[in-house]
Parts: structure tokens; C-alpha cells; sequence
């Protein structure tokens, strides 16, 4: 847009003014993260040598992987203004069901597309509600976090799933889930990530996210069909959810009790906000999303290879949230001030 | 407010005129958010009282039973009311770290009272004070530096939670003073004609009616009420006409911090124990609370919403939650009070929707 509105010569603009249509493809936040994430790691380097192997940095990208998956979903959702505060209920329902029909010993393929269509159904009645309810997301959600979790609980049963066999052994810590030494939930995360950020970043349909989160009046009326985009960014945090708990079955030991997904959807929007989206909408990225994933499961093991508390992490992670929103804050004054 | 509004277009009067009786019924009840829950807590208490007459219930659901589930009601809209002040003051305001801020404060009473030989009164005074400094963190954070409310909170919410549970290595103080604190929970006849009406619990006296009229008092009876439902509806235009913006907005969430405190002690007194994980154990507490608020008609875009709301949508959840406990066994229970909580809350909100493109808006 910025293109029609310079000078048509282009002899007095120089010439890197029109390649900023679009902000850079690394913010500087993300560059800040991927600094923080490299000091955090040496010092745990330092401290305890045995984290810079395999054995200590596998599990570390394993544990990273449902978290930065379920973020790019909610990354566009809060791109879009809104917020899903229900993907932790959601976590736990898909991978009850999905853990269920795993001991009834179905094969990987189809408990991989059950979870993903199990959770694309959630995600579309979040979609639908918010989109044609017109009413604000955090109120349907804080809604339909409470029917998940019933949901959950009553396919639980009162009870723990026992005897999950290791279908999902690809998905998991073991030697079975790696391709070339890297473990294959964080493959595909990166994966998918990336697709997300380029089509975020390079289509039309990406760009009416932003729009829509920016204005979505002013989006309405250039031509931007609001109401099934918002509803595509639910419906894709439901799929993404489904696959993470795929990982997340995968992840755990044979049995999986009740508490699985609980305060993930605070931990997703963590690494959302520190990874520089804004919550008011219109502006993110999936890239920082993924640095903000990396960084908050950094932390949380660092404290353990450290032997401390393993509560004290929550503590970091507030003052990442912080540091990392406060300075965002201010260079966006800086910016406004100049 | 009703009375600022401007007249209606001229289309109005006559479509009033050629409503029926019905639909005036209707109307008043889509637009007033106090009449729909009182309707609504009248038929959730008849309904039970019908299936408790058919004995299709585990137990008895008569008045005892129901002032006696009162108590839960104290912590619930204590919450309520200070996530009604802090979503008033607008500009996305909420409060996710309630929840924490119980755990933390309680701990603190718990220190106090339950270590360090503190007097009652001395604990309490100081249990509400750093509820309000941890308040005042939130609100220097949104109303002075400018952070998303939701951000903020959020941020708060894991340093106070991580806290609370490192503070005393993860473990609860249950000291003996703090064990008998729990007579303070227990139920008492009231006076003069307290033989004809069943025992109520304590704690509603001491707690939930002062903190409901202090609320009350301060949004509808003071200046700084006012300013906050200016703040909260327009703050540009607020600050045109000369209001402390920023001062206004900090004060909601200092209040919402010193309720919060006021809440760790009925916490502590009810499970005789200061326990670390308090208000962020399973759902936490924070998000009952902004259901209740929501419930109660408060709007979450801000400068609409009455005490009058949160504590008949309280009563509403209180009731309907413990009818539901005793229409099913064991902690299947505690399972369809989720999806009671989630539907009412979904229910309500597409209601709002509804009536917003209807009539233009709840009261």
C-alpha cells in the first residue's frame, strides 16, 4: 500500500522505503528473544555441563512442541483481537478420547485424525459462537472452558487412562521419535510453524488476519468476509490442538490422569504475548510465538538442571511476561514520540 | 444512567405503544439483566424444591440446605465484586490475578496469625493490606505504564502463584490458632427472629455484606464511583473533563487486591489452613469469579455493571450448584457444575448479544 503513496519516480525515496510494505521478517523482539534464549542456555551451560547434551535438550524441544503448536493457533487468534482461553479443556478431551481408543489398539494414522477432528470440533463451536454470537471471545471461551473440562471429566470417568501403549512412540522421547537426533514433535512444530509465518506473512487471506484485528469495521468494508476468517483462526486452533495432544499423550508415561491440559492455555498465551503479538490484534508473528515457546520450557527446565523449586519458574515466567511487553510498550512510545 | 441518555428516536414511543403485555414482559426482562436473574433464581430454587418433592435428590433441598451452601457464596462474590470493579474501569480491564493473590495473602495471614502471634484484627489489617500492595502492582502496571490488562494480570498471576508456594517450601501452616479459626465458617442463629428462620453462616455478616455495601456505597454513593464509570465507558472523554484517569483506573485494581485479602482469610478460617495453592488449585478462582461478574451483567468492554448484579448471579450459581451436588452421586456432581456454569455463561452472554442489536442495550 505504501508502494501507491511514495513518489511514483522513486529517485528522491531511496529505494528500501518500499521494501517496507510489510515489517521485517525477524522483529527485533524476536532477535532480543532468540539473545535471551542463547544467554539462558549457556549460563545453564556453565552451570550444570550436562545440559548441552542430546540427553538434557531432547526433551526440552519434546516439552516445547504441544505448547508452540497450540501458540500458532492462538497467535492468529489474538491477531484477529481475540483470545482463546479454552484450548486447555480442549487439550484434555481430545487426548482423553484419543488415549482411549489408543488402548483399544487403534493404529497411529487414525487416533492422529480422530484427535485433529476431535479437536477441530471444538474449535468450530468456539468459532461459530464468536463469529455469529458477536459476543466478546474471552466470555465464550471462559464459557466453553467450562463445558471442555465437564466434557473431559466425563469421558475420564473418574479414573486414569492406564495402559496407553506406545503408538504415539514417534511423537515421544524416545529413540523411536527422532530424525536425525532431532525429535519429530519439534519437526513438525518447526514445520508448521513455518507455514503458518509464511502464510501469515505472503497471502491475502494471512493479511485479512491483521486487518480484521487492526479494524475489523474498516476490514468489513474492504471487502474482508470477517466473520469466516474468525472463524477459520478458532477452527485452526481446535486442529493444532488436536495434534498437540497427540504429542502430549505421547509425552507422558503410559497413564494420563486428570490434570492433563490444565493451565496450558495460560502457558500458550504466555509464550504468545512474549513472543511480541500484541493482545490488542493486528500485530505478531508465529516466529516469536515459537522463540516465546522455546524460551518459557528454557526457563521451566533450567530451574529444575538447577535443582531449585520447580514452582519458582512460574516466578521467571511472569517477569518474562513483563520485561518482554514492557519494553514492547516502550518502544512503541518511543516510536509515537519521535 | 437512564436518566442522561438521550430521548429515544421518534420511532420508539410508537413501537412501546403497540407492544402487548407479553412482549413488554420480555423486553423488561432482556434489558434488565436484575430482573432476568431473579426470575431465574426463583425457578432454579423451585425446580429443585419440585425435585426434592418428587425425591429424586440424594438429600434434602430445603431452606437450611440452602442457607447453609451460603457460605460458598462468600468467596465467590467477594471475587465477583472486585472483578466488577477493575472490568468497570474499561479499556479491557480484568483481573486474572485473584486467584494468586488469595493464595498469596492467605499465606501471609497464615504467617501472621498463625506463626508470628499476631492478634486477630492485627492479621486481618494486614492480610488486606498486602492483598492491596499486590492490587496496586496490577494497577501501577495497566493504569500508569500501560500494559494490557489481561498481560499484566497474567504476568502477576505466575509470580504471585510461584509465591505462595515458595514462600513456606510448598507446605500449609495449620497452626492451632488457624484450626479454630474455622468457628468463624460455622452457621449462627440470628438474633431476635432467628428461631423462625434457619441458621446462616457466619461469615456472611462478617465478610461478604460489609465488602457488598462498602462496593455498593462507593460506586453509587461517591464521586470516585462515578468517575469510574466515566473512566471505565470513555476514558478520553474522561480525561477532557478533567478526571484523574490514571488515578481512577489504579484504584480499581487496589480495591480488587484488598478484597482479594479480605477473601484469603474467609479461605483460611474455611479449610482451617493457610494452604499455598489456595486460589489457583484446579480451575483457580479467578475464572468463577469473572463468570460470576459476567453473569451479573457486567460488561467486559467496561463502565456498565451493578453490586445488585454479581451477588443475585452469585446466588444464582450458589443455589443452582448446590441443587446440582445433590442431584447426582458422588463428584459427578462437581462435574455438571461445570457445564451448568458454562452454559449460564454462554447463555447469558449470546443473551446480551441478542438484546444489544434488539433494544440497544442492557441496564
Amino acid at each position: 500500500m505504501t508502494a501507491t503513496l511514495s513518489p511514483p519516480s522513486g529517485a528522491s525515496a531511496p529505494p528500501t522505503r518500499r521494501a517496507r510494505v510489510l515489517p521485517a521478517p525477524v522483529t527485533g523482539q524476536e532477535l532480543v528473544l532468540v539473545g535471551v534464549i542463547a544467554v539462558i542456555w549457556t549460563g545453564l551451560a556453565l552451570a550444570t555441563p550436562a545440559f548441552l547434551t542430546g540427553g538434557s535438550i531432547r526433551p526440552l524441544l519434546v516439552a516445547t512442541a504441544p505448547i508452540a503448536l497450540v501458540g500458532v493457533g492462538m497467535t492468529i487468534v489474538i491477531i484477529t483481537g481475540g483470545i482463546d482461553v479454552s484450548v486447555g479443556g480442549a487439550i484434555m478431551v481430545c487426548s482423553v478420547l484419543t488415549a482411549k481408543q489408543l488402548v483399544a489398539d487403534t493404529g497411529l494414522v487414525p487416533a492422529v485424525l480422530l484427535s485433529v477432528a476431535v479437536g477441530g470440533v471444538l474449535g468450530l463451536v468456539n468459532g461459530v459462537l464468536i463469529a455469529y454470537g458477536r459476543v466478546h471471545a474471552i466470555i465464550i471461551t471462559f464459557g466453553t472452558a467450562n463445558l471442555f473440562l465437564f466434557l473431559g471429566l466425563q469421558l475420564f470417568g473418574s479414573a486414569t487412562v492406564n495402559g496407553i501403549p506406545q503408538t504415539f512412540g514417534i511423537f515421544g522421547r524416545g529413540a523411536a521419535g527422532q530424525t536425525l537426533g532431532v525429535p519429530n514433535a519439534f519437526l513438525l512444530t518447526a514445520l508448521i510453524t513455518a507455514a503458518a509465518w509464511w502464510y501469515l506473512r505472503h497471502t491475502a487471506g494471512g493479511r485479512h488476519f491483521y486487518a480484521i484485528g487492526g479494524d475489523p469495521h474498516a476490514a468489513r468494508l474492504a471487502g474482508v468476509r470477517v466473520q469466516r476468517r474468525v472463524l477459520l483462526a478458532y477452527l485452526v486452533t481446535g486442529l493444532l490442538v488436536g495434534l498437540a495432544s497427540c504429542f502430549v499423550i505421547a509425552q507422558g508415561t503410559s497413564t494420563l490422569d486428570q490434570s492433563v491440559g490444565t493451565g496450558k492455555e495460560l502457558a500458550v498465551i504466555a509464550a504468545v504475548v512474549i513472543g511480541g503479538t500484541s493482545i490488542m490484534g493486528g500485530r505478531g508473528s508465529v516466529l516469536g510465538t515459537f522463540l516465546g515457546a522455546l524460551l518459557v520450557q528454557s526457563v521451566t527446565s533450567g530451574v529444575t538442571q538447577l535443582g531449585w523449586r520447580s514452582q519458582l519458574s512460574d516466578l521467571f515466567v511472569g517477569i518474562f511476561i513483563i520485561v518482554a511487553v514492557g519494553t514492547d510498550l516502550l518502544r512503541e512510545r518511543t516510536r509515537r514520540n519521535r | 444512567m437512564t436518566t442522561t441518555a438521550p430521548p429515544p428516536p421518534a420511532a420508539a414511543p410508537e413501537r412501546e405503544k403497540s407492544e402487548g403485555a407479553g412482549a413488554k414482559v420480555l423486553r423488561a426482562l432482556l434489558t434488565q439483566r436484575i430482573a432476568l436473574l431473579a426470575v431465574l433464581v426463583v425457578v432454579v430454587v423451585v425446580w429443585f424444591f419440585v425435585l426434592d418433592a418428587g425425591g429424586y435428590l440424594t438429600a434434602a433441598y430445603d431452606f437450611d440446605y440452602m442457607s447453609a451452601s451460603l457460605i460458598n457464596a462468600v468467596p465467590l462474590a467477594m471475587l465477583g465484586l472486585a472483578e466488577l470493579l477493575v472490568i468497570l474501569s474499561g479499556r479491557g480491564g480484568i483481573d486474572l490475578s485473584v486467584g494468586a493473590i488469595v493464595s498469596l495473602a492467605g499465606m501471609v495471614f497464615g504467617f501472621a496469625y498463625g506463626q508470628w502471634g499476631w492478634s486477630l484484627p492485627a492479621a486481618i489489617l494486614l492480610t488486606a493490606a498486602f492483598g492491596a500492595l499486590c492490587g496496586a502492582l496490577n494497577g501501577f502496571l495497566v493504569a500508569y505504564v500501560g500494559f494490557p490488562a489481561l498481560i499484566a494480570t497474567l504476568a502477576t498471576f505466575y509470580a504471585f502463584k510461584s509465591l505462595a508456594i515458595v514462600v513456606n517450601n510448598q507446605s500449609p501452616i495449620s497452626t492451632p490458632p488457624i484450626q479454630q479459626l474455622f468457628s468463624i465458617t460455622s452457621s449462627v442463629e440470628l438474633p431476635l427472629f432467628g428461631q423462625y428462620v434457619p441458621d446462616v453462616p457466619l461469615g456472611l455478616f462478617t465478610f461478604l455484606l460489609p465488602t457488598a455495601l462498602v462496593v455498593w456505597l462507593l460506586l453509587a454513593r461517591t464521586t470516585y464511583g462515578r468517575r469510574l464509570y466515566a473512566v471505565g465507558t470513555n476514558d478520553v472523554a474522561g480525561r477532557w473533563s478533567g478526571i484523574p484517569v490514571r488515578g481512577t483506573r489504579f484504584k480499581a485494581y487496589v480495591y480488587a487486591g484488598l478484597i482479594s485479602g479480605l477473601v484469603a482469610v474467609v479461605t483460611v478460617a474455611q479449610f482451617a489452613s493457610a494452604r499455598p495453592d489456595a486460589g489457583v488449585s484446579g480451575n483457580g478462582m479467578a475464572l468463577p469469579a469473572i463468570t460470576i461478574a459476567v453473569l451479573g451483567g457486567v460488561a467486559i468492554t467496561g463502565g456498565i455493571g451493578r453490586v445488585a448484579g454479581v451477588v443475585l448471579a452469585t446466588l444464582l450459581v450458589v443455589w443452582l450448584n448446590a441443587g446440582i451436588l445433590l442431584a447426582f452421586v458422588g463428584n459427578e456432581g462437581s462435574q455438571y457444575q461445570l457445564l451448568a456454569l458454562g452454559s449460564v455463561l454462554i447463555f447469558a452472554a449470546l443473551l446480551n448479544g441478542l438484546t444489544t442489536r434488539r433494544y440497544g442495550g442492557t441496564r
